[in-house]
């Protein structure tokens, strides 16, 4: 064969594969960004985002699109890397010119593209519970601020007489700050400080600027930490509030389980296991021990139903290389993606544009969709009202909705406001 | 004789059926009761009566499955529907009052359930807690003695006291005085409230803290000084006592985690120390070892699929039950020793026999392996953790004088001791220890002498590796198993054997168990030490906040002092001399 008509075959390749590759024709598409780990640490949990995503914009597709243009996913890798966040954010921005992106799980992620989105006047949704203090007018926050998820898990260990409250979180800055907030809400609740356990670290002034115990990620000997526990609690209606984050939850509720600790003596409230991370947590080892969401997947609503039989069947269906079918569960960061993307759709059209400032002012107007979890409600600070569920886990790894919290308003400065 | 048996017989099932009746009845009069301080009265009666039928009911009520059949012009009827449903959905009512059914078939959706607040609830626990006081079952008595001194209610006080002469197991009895003394604390009565804090002095009660000291805040109590004083010296008691189940924890956790650096160091101290290969998959041969173990529970339970590379594989299961699934672990032992070691086997003739005089290329080769059987463990068991059981056998605990021993712990600890005394005897008992002895001293003179060094170091590799197998199945009991576990472990194991002393077994199990003691004693009391220097000038402050993440904290300090140390004796603490090792 020669050369020639191999760089001939060779272009011709080219060609048909760039025609499969194109999309049809521009006019007919809007282009969003999904911007998720998908290799490194957080690809775990963030790839079930990207599927969710995916299966969200096959519906809204399947049903005429948004503003009668299909969606066209540019699906990039943020790969758990922080600053590479910032330069696929700058990429999906400027080149391949997206009118929004649903992205980002760990706020350092957030935090780091948060620039990138101010300059471009781009648009953000990002779905992950985090702790607050901020609120740009380039990203929505269809996460649960601390007041959707922290505050009222308390307000419930409260009313059930826990007078004792044990903070321990991973270190990093969500559980810190959520547990400062936690610590101030708490104060103002009327439980004293002695109350409050696993330590205060103290400014040269004397004023707290950290409450509760602290790991790093992939801390495995817990001994130590559950014997403290272990007398903290000896006296009864003690709890302790968890913001450990993903693996080190594995060592810890097994050294929980072994020194004798039960729901029933010191239940615990985590607030990053949701049903996803029981795929790869030991939940016989949980039972009874709460979650704090803005969605369950035990949720009864028709909508809910309908929600995990089609993402089920999409799954079943999808081609997505390397794409996880089996054991799948549909959890709160999940549902808020979806919300939020339905979210986007309702703004683009009540504004009848793409535009982001035409969008953003229709979110400030207040839109609504009633998705899996209930309805859920734009607000003026760029947050989401939405219900609250109380749940305890249950040995399948789902959890039995305990108490709802209708329509809470989304408060990210939170900081100094419990008195 | 066999007559007056019979009659006693009858007569007691007599009696306790006349009790089981009453329970019954008092929970079906209680339940369609007029007003909730009704059917709390109602109930309170139940208080401190043992009778099997209370939980199931109590059970159906806090769960709304307590229905009230309302038949028109006559007083509701409480029943439980039971038995299979009919096409209608409707099933047998079962009266709550007699517990036979009333005839009737019911539809569950068009009945109340009878009501229930959270008072009512309380109530309700409150009877469970005493119906458990009788319970045979030992923890269940411990935990509803513990709920009961908690609560500190007065009702239950003669209930206890009944209980008390009854009682012969120490522990028991010991939560029996605790929960007794907690509720007197409550008593209008300074009399007893002082003989209840010298009760609780005496039997040094950790739970005692708050309630101790919610006391004192109490201005009656201010006003007796003999009641302060009992309160002072009660705490003072409870508080040395404190400090010893601390120490005495911080022992056994020290341990516990030296034990675990020995297991986790030992093969290490093999192929490393022993052998000169700087042995980068070390960790990863502890993970083959911890998947083992998945692998053998499944097989026990109801087997696997994988997906290795897009094959898929099923392991069939043997479904087995109860002991036998639970005696998995025992199988996974051994078996995961030989894994790891066939992994070991594998490593040493591919890769490591060729770079056995190339330190730093051996290095790079076994790093390079290291992510390779990583990447192979993520293709063929997904990238999730997977799941390891704790064997019922394993999950428990002991508490001697309060300190807690957990089993796993001490399982660990027992098998590190058989270990090591196993990995001695072969190595010098035996006359492949001392095989693997000379060859490992001094490779070139062994050959000439006859021994076949290949095969010795094909061994010796497979045995170290192997014990890294073993050390992954006991870290499957403790934490996570994933493709990364060997990661977190790899750099321990170093230590270990690098403060050790290369080429010492004796010297890794000591540094083994000084790193772990060193790391849980700082832990447990770097807050107290920072405490007293606290209100020293610029560092005090500081001090104070890292030692707050003693966890993190204890760590740094490990590795400050083996710097530190190494600084000092560059060659560990058991330099192996030896003329062929310059």
């Amino acid at each position: 064969m020669s050369t020639t008509r191999i760089a001939s075959l060779l272009s011709v390749g080219a060609l048909a594969l760039a025609s499969l590759v194109s999309p049809a024709r521009a006019e007919e598409t809007v282009k969003v960004g999904v911007l998720h780990s998908l290799s490194g640490t957080m690809a775990i949990s963030e790839t079930s985002l990207r599927d969710v995503l995916l299966f969200t914009f096959d519906e809204i597709n399947a049903k005429g699109g948004v503003l009668g243009k299909k969606i066209e996913p540019v699906v990039v890798d943020g790969a758990s890397n922080w600053p590479l966040f910032a330069e696929k954010a700058k990429q999906l921005l400027e080149q391949d010119k997206v009118a929004v992106t649903f992205g980002c799980w760990t706020s350092v992620s957030r935090k780091s593209v948060l620039p990138v989105y101010e300059k471009n006047n781009g648009l953000l949704f990002y779905p992950v519970q985090y702790e607050g203090e901020e609120e740009s007018k380039n990203v929505a926050y269809t996460a649960e601020a601390v007041n959707q998820q922290a505050t009222p898990a308390v307000d419930y260990l409260l009313a059930q007489g826990v007078k004792k409250f044990y903070l321990l979180g991973s270190d990093y800055v969500y559980p810190q700050t959520t547990n400062l907030v936690l610590l101030e809400y708490l104060l103002s609740k009327g439980v004293p400080l002695e109350n409050i356990g696993g330590g205060f670290r103290k400014d040269a002034s004397g004023k707290i600027i950290s409450a509760g115990k602290y790991t790093p990620f992939g801390h495995t000997d817990y001994q130590q930490i559950v014997a403290e526990i272990k007398q903290f609690s000896a006296g009864g209606s003690a709890a302790v509030v968890s913001t450990l984050n993903g693996d080190t939850n594995v060592p810890f509720f097994k050294e929980y389980a072994a020194s004798g600790l039960t729901a029933e003596t010191c239940p615990v409230v985590s607030f990053s296991i949701s049903e996803d991370e029981f795929r790869g947590l030991p939940a016989d080892k949980l039972v009874g021990q709460l979650g704090c969401w803005t969605y369950f997947q035990t949720l009864k609503s028709p909508a809910n139903t309908k929600f995990v039989a089609d993402f089920q069947a999409w799954l079943g269906k999808s081609t997505v290389p390397g794409i996880v079918k089996d054991g799948r569960v549909t959890c709160s960061p999940m549902v808020l993606s979806y919300d939020g993307v339905y979210l986007w759709k309702a703004c683009v059209e009540k504004a009848g544009s793409f535009d982001v400032d035409k969008v953003r002012e229709a979110w400030k107007s207040g839109v609504s969709f009633d998705g899996p979890g209930g309805k859920v409600t734009t607000q003026p600070n760029m947050h989401l009202t939405k219900n609250v569920f109380i749940g305890e886990t249950k040995a399948d790894g789902q959890f039995k909705i305990l108490k709802a919290f209708d329509n809470v308003y989304g408060e990210p400065w939170l900081k100094g406001k419990f008195k | 004789m066999r007559k007056k048996l019979f009659i006693i017989t009858a007569f007691l099932s007599l009696f306790s059926s006349l009790i089981a009746e009453e329970a019954r009845e008092c929970i079906a009069r209680a339940a369609i009761a007029k007003s909730e301080k009704n059917q709390g009265e109602i109930l309170n009666e139940l208080m401190g009566r043992a009778d099997d039928s209370i939980l199931p009911l109590f059970d159906a009520w806090r769960k709304d499955r307590l229905y009230l059949h309302e038949p028109a012009g006559a007083a509701a009827i409480p029943v439980l529907l039971e038995g299979p449903k009919d096409a209608k959905g409707a099933q047998e009512a079962i009266s709550v009052a007699t517990g036979k059914s009333i005839g009737l078939r019911l539809v569950g959706d068009n009945l109340n359930a009878a009501g229930h607040s959270a008072n009512l609830r309380r109530v309700m626990k409150a009877v469970l807690d005493l119906t458990a006081l009788s319970s045979p079952d030992r923890a269940k008595k411990l935990s509803a003695l513990a709920a009961i001194g908690q609560g500190q209610q007065a009702e239950k006080l003669p209930a206890l006291e009944r209980r008390l002469p009854l009682e012969t197991d120490p522990a028991v009895v010991k939560a029996l005085r605790e929960a007794l003394a907690l509720v007197r604390l409550k008593s209008p009565d300074a009399e007893v409230k002082l003989a209840a804090l010298r009760e609780l002095e005496s039997l040094q009660s950790l739970a005692s803290t708050d309630f101790i000291k919610t006391m004192q805040k109490d201005p009656a109590v201010l006003k007796d000084p003999r009641l302060v004083d009992a309160a002072r010296t009660a705490l003072l008691a409870v508080e040395r006592h404190r400090v010893a189940v601390d120490f005495g924890g911080t022992l056994f956790r020290s341990l516990s985690l030296g034990s675990i650096l020995v297991i986790v160091a030992l093969g290490l101290a093999i192929t490393f120390g022993l052998m000169g290969v700087i042995n980068m998959a070390h960790g990863e041969m502890i993970a083959i070892g911890a998947y083992t173990t998945y692998v053998v529970q499944n097989v026990f339970a109801n087997g696997l699929a994988l997906s290795p590379f897009g094959f898929s594989l099923n392991i069939p299961g043997m479904h087995t039950t109860g002991w036998w699934r639970e005696s998995y672990f025992l199988f996974a032992l051994p078996l995961s020793f030989l894994a790891a070691a066939a992994a070991g086997v594998l490593l040493e003739r591919g890769v490591i026999r060729f770079l056995y005089r190339r330190p730093l290329e051996s290095l790079l080769a076994t790093w390079g392996v290291s992510l390779l059987l990583q990447q192979i463990l993520k293709l063929t068991f997904g990238a999730n953790n997977v799941q390891v059981g704790s064997p019922a056998y394993l999950s428990g605990n002991w508490i001697v004088g309060d300190v807690l021993l957990g089993w796993n712990r001490v399982f660990v600890i027992g098998f590190a001791t058989l270990i090591v005394i196993g990995v001695w005897l072969v190595l010098s008992r035996t006359s492949v220890g001392l095989l693997i002895r000379s060859v490992t001293q001094n490779r070139s003179m062994a050959a000439c002498m006859g021994v076949r060094t290949e095969r010795v170091n094909m061994l010796t590799f497979a045995l170290g590796s192997g014990l890294a197998g073993l050390a992954g199945a006991f870290l499957s009991q403790i934490g996570n198993v994933g493709p990364a576990l060997g990661q977190s472990y790899v750099v321990d194991s170093f230590m270990v054997v690098v403060v050790g002393g290369v080429g010492d077994l004796v010297g890794t199990v000591i540094s083994g168990l000084g790193i772990g003691t060193f790391d849980q004693f700082t832990q447990q009391y770097s807050p107290t030490v920072a405490g007293i220097f606290a209100n020293v000038p610029f560092i005090g402050g500081g001090l104070q906040n890292l030692a707050q993440d003693s966890a993190v904290f204890g760590k740094i300090l490990v590795l400050c002092a083996i710097i530190l140390f190494l600084q000092w004796r560059p060659s560990g603490l058991f330099a192996a001399r030896s003329r062929s090792l310059d």
